[in-house]
């Protein structure tokens, strides 16, 4: 019980006193994360948008097909993409393993699914209207289209956080493809798990508050951005 | 009167079902047609197909005498003629915000999309609802709003879909003053009804939607009153 007391006092005193090693890991999983869901956004959503506007064959089996993706094991698709950028696998010329860029990847495949389907879902129960008005009153599809997407932010933004969610706290696919390497592609997940091993909890739990604060302000986000919470009138 | 839109051998079946079995259909200018028809008899569906929302299973349209490809009449449809859904769709933003949307749509100035919005509130009476939210509106408001948005952007024609619907008698008069302005600024309007005795008094055509085929009805008495016609 001392133990785990004095663990947690060092852990405040990391956090507060701008402990470089810590807040080094702290950056890289923002950067990783943040780059991962900004890029995979924009094409999730108009994916998204399309299996929901257009009818063409095979669109159930792709919807069924990113549902079933949203719950792939991070550690998979870790694995999957360590095989492509090893040194044997088939890009392994461009020398990405164990680099921000691997990690970012492998976030990007990780999060897309879970972004299609919670934005398909969005833009499924958006009113067609939205897209004939603003189309009969002259705008390009481009244009109706950042019309739907303003019409359904609520939606849309419950998937950015959910997918944000999902890969600032994955530790599968980063251990795998990012190396854990210290003041490089360490982030938190990784340092927990290390660092949890080697009994220096310290730091674990000085990071695991980082990521529990991140939890309780994403749901915060999330509660706020669904909108008044009350039925349409 | 001048012949603005023109569609020829015009069908569309829904779910198999031969919906629309249509020879011709003319749109004129400074016309006000009522299309009648009871509930799924296809007005919308063809008011859909005119806006350009909606693609015919087979067509020949003509814009102003010339014959054009679907995608190319799309165009002209998308720029001229405006479609007003049963229950018109406002976006989620202020009042001003929804009326200026074709003209930002359009790329005109924001000192012009300004004077034109302040223009179609006060047409429409609605000033004082500027920033409100849209959706907060109520359904006599978000209807002005809809015909304001509509008429700022000078279209050639207006299609109306049951626009009186679900309306009391003070908003429905309203609707109706509205409709008879817009048809004295030279909008031709299309009202699509199963009430047709209700717009009479606005029509100068009228044609009834009959198991996908149109047939011309009368619109006057010989005394030159508007004859009321009950469907069905």
């Amino acid at each position: 019980m001392d133990s785990l007391s004095a663990a947690t006092a060092e852990s405040f005193r990391l956090l507060f006193s701008g402990d470089v090693a810590l807040w080094v890991i702290i950056f890289t999983s923002f950067s990783v994360s943040l780059k991962a869901i900004l890029v995979a956004a924009p094409f999730a959503f108009v994916v998204a948008f399309l299996m929901a506007h257009l009818r063409y064959p095979g669109r159930r089996a792709m919807i069924a097909g990113f549902s079933a993706l949203q719950s792939i094991p991070a550690v998979v698709v870790g694995l999957t993409v360590y095989l492509v950028f090893s040194r044997s696998g088939p890009l392994g010329d461009l020398k990405l393993l164990f680099t921000h860029t691997s990690m970012v990847i492998g976030q990007i495949l990780l999060s897309f699914p879970l972004l299609v389907a919670l934005s398909h879902a969005a833009f499924q129960a958006a009113d067609r209207r939205v897209w004939e008005t603003s189309v009969t009153l002259g705008a390009t599809p481009s244009r109706a289209f950042m019309t739907l997407v303003h019409e359904v932010r609520f939606g849309l933004t419950t998937a950015l956080i959910a997918g944000f969610g999902r890969i600032i706290a994955e530790v599968g696919c980063s251990m795998m493809v990012g190396g854990n390497i210290l003041g490089y592609t360490r982030n938190i997940p990784t340092a927990i798990a290390l660092e949890t091993t080697k009994g220096e909890f310290a730091q674990a739990i000085a990071l695991g508050m980082v990521l529990l604060t991140l939890a309780l302000i994403l749901n915060g986000m999330l509660a706020f951005f669904q909108g008044r919470g009350v039925m349409k009138s | 009167m001048t012949e603005i839109l023109c569609y020829n051998g015009l069908r569309k079946s829904v779910h198999g079902r031969l919906l629309l079995d249509i020879d011709a259909l003319e749109i004129h200018e400074r016309s006000c047609l009522a299309l009648s028809g009871r509930n799924g008899a296809g007005k919308s569906t063809l008011l859909r197909i005119i806006a350009g929302l909606e693609k015919p299973d087979s067509a020949t349209v003509s814009f102003e005498g010339q014959v054009l490809s679907w995608r190319r009449a799309c165009k002209k449809m998308h720029a001229q003629v405006i479609y007003l859904h049963q229950n018109p769709y406002l976006f989620d933003r202020s009042v001003a915000d929804n009326i200026a949307y074709g003209l930002r749509c359009r790329g005109l100035s924001l000192r012009e999309i300004s004077s034109k919005v302040s223009e179609a509130l006060d047409w429409a009476g609605i000033g004082h609802l500027q920033l409100r939210n849209a959706h907060d509106l109520s359904g006599g408001e978000r209807q002005r709003v809809a015909f304001a948005r509509a008429r700022i952007l000078c279209p050639r024609i207006l299609l109306l879909d049951e626009p009186t619907t679900n309306m009391d008698s003070e908003s429905r008069g309203q609707a109706y003053r509205m409709i008879k302005r817009l048809k004295d600024d030279g909008v031709s309007i299309i009202i699509a009804t199963h009430e047709f005795h209700t717009i009479a008094h606005l029509c100068d055509d009228h044609l009834s939607l009959e198991s996908g085929v149109l047939k011309p009805q009368p619109v006057e008495l010989e005394s030159g009153e508007r004859k009321i016609i009950p469907y069905g």
